[in-house]
C-alpha cells in the first residue's frame, strides 16, 4: 500500500509547538502526510532528554521518546521570546494551515502570539491549544504528569490487583487521549474551513479527554448502578484479574475473555473437557467474576499443560477468545506483526538504521507510513528559513549568533 | 457554511462492542447521520451482557447520536438493503470478526463496485492480512498481545492484571474518527474514497512506541517499572486517610521539591542530605515513599491534592465516578451531561470534549432501541413505500423494536 506518494493530508502544513501533551497529535497528522514543522527553542526541546536513550548514551538525538514521537517532522529552532524570533514565527504562521501548541494557559498571549493576534495574520489558521486542565476554569493553572493525569482519569483506581496498590499505565496515555481529541477537532475545523473559509480556535485539555479514551463507560455504569438484573461488582473496584482472567501456561501467561456461556464451554473443551470444570454455574460470567480466586486455583492445573500459542490457536478453533500475554519482543516477532509489516526501516543520522513502529492502520488510496526520522536539532533551518522564507545564509548565521535560532 | 460540522454526511455502522459503536457516536455528535445496523438474532454484543438489551450502561454510552435499523443480514435481500443504504452514504464502519463482512458481500471490494467513492473504515483486533486476521478479539486481549499489558504492573506482581478497562477500544475508535475525517477531506478535494484497515493491537503498540524502540534499537526487552519514574521522585500513588483512598504525586524539579517540603510542613526528614537532590532521592526512593505516605495517611486524598496543587506540585486523587462529578474543572467544562433514554431514563454520560470556536454541536440523542428507526430510515432514506416496508417486515428481513411493538399492544 506504500506506492502512493501523497498522504490524505499532504496539502496541509502544521506548525508544531507541542511537548508530551501534543506530540501524538502532530504525529497522527504527520503520518497522514501533513508537512509538520517542529519548532524548538535553540537549546532543544525538553522531550529530547527523556530516557532511555539509544545505546544508553544520554544525548539530545538519542531519546527513544523523541525518536518515536517526533518522527516524520521537519525541525527548526526558534526563540519565540525575542522580537526577531516572533517576526520569523509570524512568517511561518502566514504559510501554515494549523498550529498546535501545548504551553501553559496564557503563555502564547504573553508573547502576543495568541489566536486573536495570529488570526489577523492568517484568518484561515486553525489553532489548537493542548493544556493539562484547559484554558479557563478553577484548575487552569494546576499541574499534571503522567501518573497524576492517569489518577484523575478515574481509571487508575481500577488498575492492578484488588488488594494491592493501584498501578500506573505505561506510556503517556492521557496525553495521547488529548492528542487524538485535538486531532479530531483540527480535522473538523479544516473540513469546515474548506477552500478559503475561516479558521478556528480549539481548546483541548488532558484532564477532560483522558477518561474518554480510557474508560468512558465508568460514569454511565455508576449512573445506572450497573446493568439492572446483573449482580453488581462495584465498577471502581480493581477487577481486571477477575473480569479478564490471566492464567499461567508452559511458557508464559494467557488472558481469556469469555463473556458468553458458549465461550466458556469452548474454553473447557480447549483444556480437554475435565469434569471438574463442568460446573453449571461456572458458565455464568458474573458468577465467575465473583468466584475468580476459587476458579483460578482449579484452572491452573489445566492451563499449565499447554503453551501460549497452543491455547491461542485452540481458542480460535473452539470459539473462545484467548490471547498470549506478549512482551514487546513477543509482539515484535509475532507472525501477525511481520505479515502486516508494522515495522519499517528508518535511517537516522546519529542513531543509524533501526526498525520503527508504524501507524495503526493501512490506507488503500493514500500514503500512510513514517517517511523520515525525527529531526536532529535545527536540521531544517536552512531548508525552511532560506529556501522558503528567503533568508540568506549570512542572515542565518547572524540569527544563530544572536540566538534567535 | 454548514450549521454543524458533518451535516449531510451519512455513516452506516456495522459495529459491535466498543470500537465502531464509539466511532459512530462521535461522528454523530459532530452532526453526521449515523445508522446502526443490527437485528434481534445478531445484535451488538454489548446489548447481551445484562438482562435488558435496551438498558446497558456501556451500550447506551457508545451508541448515542444514532438511528438504528433492524435488518437481517443473513439473507441476500437483507444484504441488498444494506447495499442500498451504503449507496446513499459517505462512510461505512465495521468491526465484525475478520471475514464476516466478506461473507455478507459487504466487504470493501464488493462495496466499491457499486459505490466507488465510499470511505470504508474497518477495524479488526489483529488487523487484516496475517494469520490471526480472523481471530475474535476484545480490547483487553489486544493490549496483552501488543506488549502493553506486560509493562502494566508492579515489578513484584505475579502477572499483570491490567484494569477493568477495554483498552485500547476507545483509543482505536477515536483514531478511526481521525481517519474518517482525513479521508473525507481528501475526498472533498479529489473525489476519491478509500479503505482504512486498522489493527487494534497496533493501536495499543502506538501507545508504547518508545518501548518498542528499546527493543529494536537497544535489543532489550522492556520490563515493568510500576509507579516509579526515572526522572521524578516522589512519584507514586500514595495511600490517604480512609478506605482505599489514594493520591498520585509527582515531583520533578528541585524547585518543586522545595515547594513540596514546605507544603507538608517541612518535617525533619526532608532536610536529610539523602533527599537533597533528585539523584539521591531516586537512590533512596523506598524510604522516601514511606515518609511521604506517613504524611498522606493523615489527610483525605482531596486535601492532599489541593494542598499540593496550591503549592505548585502536581497531585491528583485516584478518582471514582462520584469524584468526577464533584470536580469543579469538569463542571466548568460541562464535561458530564444528562441524557434522557426511553428505557434507562435520565442518566449521566461523559460529554464529547470538543471546544471549537464558532461551532455549536447538536444536543446529544439517547442510544436507540434495537430497530427503533427501521421504518423512518426505509421511508426517508431508502424511499420505500409502506407496502414494501410491510412485505419486508413480514418476510423477517426488516425488524422493528419489539419493545415498541409491545407498548403499542
Amino acid at each position: 500500500m506504500s506506492e502512493h506518494q501523497e498522504g490524505a493530508l499532504s496539502v496541509y502544513r502544521v506548525l508544531d509547538l507541542t511537548d508530551q501533551k501534543g506530540a501524538f497529535c502532530t504525529k497522527i497528522l504527520a503520518d497522514l502526510g501533513a508537512d509538520v514543522i517542529k519548532i524548538e527553542s535553540p537549546g532543544g526541546d525538553a522531550t529530547r532528554n527523556i530516557p532511555p536513550f539509544a545505546g544508553d548514551v544520554p544525548h539530545i538525538e538519542r531519546s527513544l521518546y523523541f525518536l518515536f514521537r517526533y518522527a516524520n517532522r521537519r525541525g527548526v529552532t526558534l526563540n519565540l521570546e525575542v522580537a526577531d524570533g516572533k517576526k520569523i514565527f509570524e512568517k511561518l504562521v502566514k504559510k501554515a494551515d494549523v498550529l498546535v501548541e501545548a504551553f501553559p494557559p496564557g503563555y502564547m498571549a504573553s508573547l502576543g502570539l495568541d489566536y486573536q493576534a495570529l488570526r489577523k495574520i492568517n484568518p484561515g489558521l486553525v489553532m489548537a491549544s493542548i493544556t493539562e486542565f484547559g484554558q479557563t476554569g478553577p484548575y487552569r493553572d494546576w499541574k499534571g504528569s503522567d501518573i497524576v493525569n492517569y489518577a484523575m482519569s478515574n481509571t487508575m483506581i481500577t488498575s492492578g490487583f484488588g488488594d494491592g496498590a493501584p498501578i500506573n499505565l505505561p506510556g503517556t496515555p492521557c496525553c495521547d487521549a488529548a492528542s487524538i481529541i485535538a486531532a479530531i477537532s483540527i480535522l473538523t475545523a479544516l473540513y469546515m474551513r474548506g477552500d478559503g473559509g475561516q479558521g478556528r480556535y480549539i481548546d483541548t485539555s488532558v484532564h477532560e479527554c483522558s477518561r474518554l479514551a480510557l474508560y468512558p463507560w465508568m460514569l454511565p455504569m455508576y449512573s445506572y448502578n450497573l446493568n439492572p438484573g446483573a449482580p453488581p461488582p462495584p465498577p471502581e473496584g480493581r477487577l481486571g484479574a477477575m473480569i479478564y482472567p490471566v492464567y499461567p501456561c508452559k511458557d508464559g501467561f494467557i488472558r481469556v475473555v469469555a463473556l458468553t456461556p458458549r465461550q466458556w464451554d469452548g474454553l473447557v473443551h480447549v483444556l480437554g473437557d475435565p469434569e471438574v470444570l463442568k460446573q453449571p454455574q461456572w458458565r455464568e460470567f458474573y458468577y465467575r467474576i465473583g468466584n475468580a480466586a476459587d476458579i483460578y486455583a482449579v484452572m491452573l492445573e489445566f492451563t499449565t499443560q499447554f503453551t501460549m500459542l497452543e491455547l491461542f490457536e485452540k481458542g480460535y478453533q473452539e470459539g473462545v477468545p484467548i490471547v498470549p500475554i506478549y512482551s514487546i519482543e513477543g509482539f515484535t516477532n509475532s507472525l501477525q506483526t511481520e505479515a502486516r509489516k508494522f515495522y519499517s526501516e528508518m535511517k537516522h543520522p546519529v542513531v543509524g538504521k533501526f526498525k520503527y513502529p508504524g501507524p495503526p492502520y493501512k490506507w488503500s488510496g493514500t500514503h500512510c507510513e513514517a517517511k523520515r526520522p525525527a529531526p536532529t536539532l535545527g536540521q531544517h533551518n536552512e531548508e525552511i528559513y532560506c529556501k522558503e522564507l528567503g533568508f540568506s545564509k549570512q542572515d542565518l548565521a547572524a540569527l544563530r549568533r544572536s540566538e534567535v535560532i | 457554511m454548514a450549521d454543524t460540522p458533518l451535516q449531510g454526511i451519512r455513516v452506516i455502522s456495522f459495529g459491535t462492542g466498543g470500537v465502531i459503536p464509539d466511532f459512530g457516536m462521535i461522528l454523530g455528535s459532530l452532526g453526521a447521520d449515523v445508522i446502526k445496523v443490527e437485528c434481534h438474532e445478531n445484535p451488538d454484543f454489548m446489548r447481551t451482557i445484562g438482562a435488558d438489551p435496551d438498558n446497558i450502561a456501556g451500550f447506551n454510552e457508545s451508541n448515542r447520536n444514532k438511528r438504528d435499523i433492524g435488518l437481517n443480514l443473513k439473507v441476500k435481500k437483507g444484504q441488498e438493503i444494506a447495499g442500498r443504504l451504503i449507496k446513499v452514504a459517505d462512510i461505512v464502519g465495521e468491526n465484525l470478526r475478520g471475514g464476516v463482512m466478506k461473507s455478507l458481500n459487504l466487504d470493501y471490494e464488493s462495496v466499491r463496485k457499486f459505490k466507488p467513492d465510499i470511505i470504508y473504515i474497518s477495524s479488526n483486533g489483529y488487523g487484516s492480512g496475517g494469520p490471526y486476521s480472523e481471530y475474535q478479539a476484545y480490547g483487553p486481549m489486544l493490549s496483552a498481545f501488543s506488549g502493553l499489558l506486560s509493562l502494566w504492573c508492579h515489578p513484584t506482581d505475579p502477572y499483570p492484571a491490567g484494569a477493568n478497562v477495554p483498552l485500547p477500544d476507545h483509543y482505536a475508535s477515536k483514531m478511526l474518527v481521525v481517519a474518517a475525517l482525513a479521508a473525507l477531506d481528501y475526498r472533498r478535494r479529489t473525489g476519491k474514497g478509500q479503505f482504512v484497515d486498522m489493527s487494534q493491537v497496533e493501536m495499543a503498540a502506538n501507545m508504547i512506541g518508545e518501548y518498542c524502540l528499546d527493543y529494536t534499537i537497544n535489543e532489550r526487552v522492556p520490563q515493568p517499572v510500576g509507579n516509579r519514574s526515572p526522572y521524578a521522585a516522589p512519584y507514586n500513588a500514595y495511600r490517604c486517610k480512609g478506605n482505599d483512598e489514594w493520591c498520585a504525586i509527582s515531583v520533578f524539579t528541585d524547585a518543586e521539591w522545595q515547594s513540596f517540603c514546605l507544603a507538608i510542613g517541612s518535617p525533619h526528614w526532608t532536610r536529610e542530605a539523602k533527599f537533597a537532590d533528585l539523584t539521591s532521592r531516586l537512590k533512596h526512593v523506598e524510604e522516601l515513599d514511606k515518609h511521604v505516605e506517613e504524611w498522606t495517611l493523615q489527610h483525605k486524598s482531596r486535601e492532599v491534592m489541593i494542598m499540593l496543587q496550591n503549592a505548585g506540585v502536581a497531585a491528583g486523587v485516584l478518582y471514582r465516578p462520584a469524584e468526577i462529578l464533584d470536580d469543579p474543572q469538569l463542571g466548568w467544562l460541562n464535561a458530564n451531561i444528562e441524557v434522557d433514554h426511553p428505557v434507562a431514563g435520565k442518566r449521566l454520560y461523559p460529554n464529547v470534549p470538543f471546544h471549537i470556536s464558532d461551532v455549536t454541536l447538536p444536543p446529544s440523542r439517547p442510544a436507540p432501541l434495537l430497530g427503533q428507526h427501521t421504518e423512518e430510515i426505509c421511508r426517508d432514506v431508502l424511499k420505500m413505500s409502506a407496502d414494501e416496508i410491510k412485505t419486508l417486515k413480514d418476510e423477517g428481513i426488516l425488524e422493528v423494536s419489539r419493545r415498541q411493538q409491545q407498548e403499542k399492544k
